[in-house]
């Protein structure tokens, strides 16, 4: 498991934001942060890759 | 008595749509298809598929020619099936591996192009896509949901056959389904 530094008073909000939003711990609500932001910025190439795919083979057009 | 509602036949490109269409039909459920995607060696026995599928984002009006059928739809394009319908969605499971090894081997010999990336890319972003999709439908309240496992629709096809006669009710031959089930079309198996 990979260690990161973080600012406290940055990992203290996100504390407080994990407990309000009922995630388990802070571990999960950053996980999902990352998660989150990670899929916006490689959206749309992914779905690119999916759309090629389903179109080559011919099932979208 | 016919069905009031969708059967819709679901999944990833080769994980076994064709097969299970094949099987409804034997069965005795009508088809929606229209034959203009022509048997092949990758799919002997058919496609089962019909062309307006494709175009349901901006014409699903042939959805209520499929009320009492079944049609097969790819698993993305189910987002676009239209509300004020009720859907029984049987969905088939294989594994990512055989899935790939097919659509590879159908876009070698159509000589078409599929996604520019690689194959352990590709079976982590179809395996994104299936989440959110179970996700979803999860959610999806004129939908019911039946998954079906490629593999053991070829070894207990007829137990796998009387769950789908379960499924979409009675009058369904789940015997003479379970016959036209053929291991010889099994070619992409991952060992």
């Amino acid at each position: 498991m990979a260690k990161i530094k973080i600012d406290s008073k940055l990992y203290d909000r996100a504390k407080k934001f994990a407990e309000l939003e009922g995630y388990s711990g802070i571990e999960e609500f950053i996980c999902s942060v990352i998660e989150e932001k990670i899929a916006l910025i490689d959206g749309p190439a992914d779905q690119k890759a999916v759309h090629d795919q389903l179109r080559g083979l011919g099932y979208i057009e | 008595m016919e069905r009031a509602f969708v059967t819709v036949v679901s999944g990833l490109p080769r994980s076994g749509t064709s097969m299970m269409m094949q099987v409804l039909a034997a069965g005795g459920l009508p088809i929606l298809s229209d034959g203009i995607r022509e048997k092949d060696p990758d799919n002997p026995r058919g496609y089962y598929e019909y062309e307006p599928v494709k175009k349901t984002k901006q014409d699903p009006s042939w959805v209520k020619l499929a009320v009492g059928k079944a049609v097969k739809v790819i698993y993305s394009l189910v987002y676009e099936l239209p509300a004020g319908y009720n859907y029984r969605l049987i969905f088939m499971q294989r594994n990512m591996d055989e899935v790939l090894a097919s659509q590879k081997k159908m876009l070698d010999r159509s000589g078409r192009q599929g996604a520019k990336v690689s194959e352990a890319e590709l079976a982590a972003l179809f395996q994104k896509q299936l989440t959110d999709f179970y996700k979803w439908i999860a959610g999806q309240a004129q939908f019911s949901i039946l998954t079906v496992n490629h593999r053991q629709m070829l070894s207990s096809t007829l137990i796998e056959c009387k769950k789908i006669a379960g499924f979409i009710g009675e009058d369904f031959d789940d015997e003479a389904a379970a016959a036209v089930v053929s291991p010889l079309l099994y070619r992409n198996r991952w060992k």
